[in-house]
């Protein structure tokens, strides 16, 4: 057994260990809590960060398809539209040239008919005439031939022209629409009046005239004033170019 | 308290410190998984969304593209029929100056 003062130093000793203890075992709970607390509160704010950079990437990502969904329904839009539209903008070219060839063909016939009507003598000679002064010559060949019209009274209307020219009526008529071909006597120099060539040398009037007329585009039927804007104006037409077949062939 | 008491109360204490830290870095591990899988279910959802937003988009486009489209059919039978008739109206008269244009011009 310890001696009063001895074990008075003994308790006081082993209950200050023991207070100490009591503080060490809450001081490292304390650490312990704190530090859980510090992981957990790090965890949170990770969670809430990646969170965060999900929602902005998913908000990204979901500008990115839309914006290409945007360039894709325009590019559907204008493949459907557009190719519908030149269907559409063929199917009015393709009637407008239609048309256009039914009334030249329709003009094409008059011309080839024309020694049926009253307009024959003066015609005829306006074309002899035109063509005797592009040859350049008195002693002009003149060759003609109209369909219907009969040798002998092209003759007959041979002779009323100037002597020194010299008038060959053909059964046929020529170019199948009919007309005059008028060349110097050695045959070296030629001027085609016939009304097929001078369809060709009007092709663009005549097809301007006839559209302008048909759809009234406000060109002038002339043909001789037509602005470069006023001729952008008007849609253009397919095939223009005639084939010149005959009227009489269908 | 003996010495070995004391020891065995410090060692119990590191154990129970140990397991507050363990079960902290645990609950922290949830809690990012659960925001891992939470973000991808936002980006799932965002996307889905997002492409049945664009769906709709190219359905309303083609939609209202093939109504412009029958619009223009429309509008381009209206055209033909206007030229059928005008061709009906004026064929004489622009055969007429076709004829005059050849023979005067």
């Amino acid at each position: 057994m310890l001696p009063p003062r001895r074990a008075l130093n003994w308790f006081w000793v082993v209950e200050k260990m023991a207070e100490s203890l009591g503080k060490l075992h809450n001081r490292i709970l304390s650490d312990a809590r704190l530090k859980a607390a510090g992981i957990v509160e790090q965890a949170e704010e990770k969670s809430k960060q990646i969170l965060e950079e999900s929602r902005a990437q998913a908000q990204r990502d979901a500008n990115d398809i839309l914006s290409r969904a945007s360039l894709e329904a325009e590019s559907i839009r204008r493949s459907i539209l557009s190719s519908r539209v030149r269907a559409n903008r063929l199917r009015i070219l393709e009637e407008k040239n239609r048309i256009v060839q039914s009334v030249l063909k329709s003009v094409e016939q008059r011309l080839s008919d024309i020694a049926r009507t009253d307009q024959f003598e003066s015609t005829l000679k306006r074309l002899v005439l035109e063509a005797v002064e592009a040859v350049g010559t008195d002693n002009a060949v003149v060759k003609v031939g109209f369909r219907n019209a009969e040798r002998k009274s092209l003759q007959s209307l041979g002779q009323t022209f100037p002597k020194g020219i010299k008038f060959l009526a053909d059964e046929t008529a020529i170019d199948d629409l009919g007309g005059v071909i008028a060349s110097d006597p050695d045959g070296k120099m030629s001027f085609n009046n016939s009304f097929k060539a001078r369809i060709e040398r009007l092709d663009n009037q005549l097809l301007t005239t006839i559209s302008s007329t048909i759809f009234q585009t406000g060109d002038d039927a002339s043909g001789q004033h037509h602005s470069r804007k006023r001729r952008v104006a008007q849609p253009p037409l397919l095939c223009w170019k005639r084939t010149y077949d005959s009227p009489h062939d269908d | 308290m003996s010495g070995i008491e004391a020891v065995r109360r410090i060692v119990e204490t590191e154990a129970q410190a140990k397991q507050i830290v363990e079960d902290a870095k645990s609950k922290a591990e949830e809690i990012l998984a659960r925001a891992s899988q939470e973000a991808q279910n936002v980006r799932h959802s965002s996307t889905a969304e997002a492409e049945q937003r664009k769906a709709q988009m190219l359905r309303e486009s083609r939609e209202k593209a093939e109504a412009d489209a029958r619009s223009s059919d429309v509008e381009t039978d209206a055209l033909l029929e206007t030229y059928k008739k005008l061709f009906e109206d004026r064929k004489d008269v622009a055969a007429k100056k076709g004829v005059e244009l050849v023979l005067g011009g």
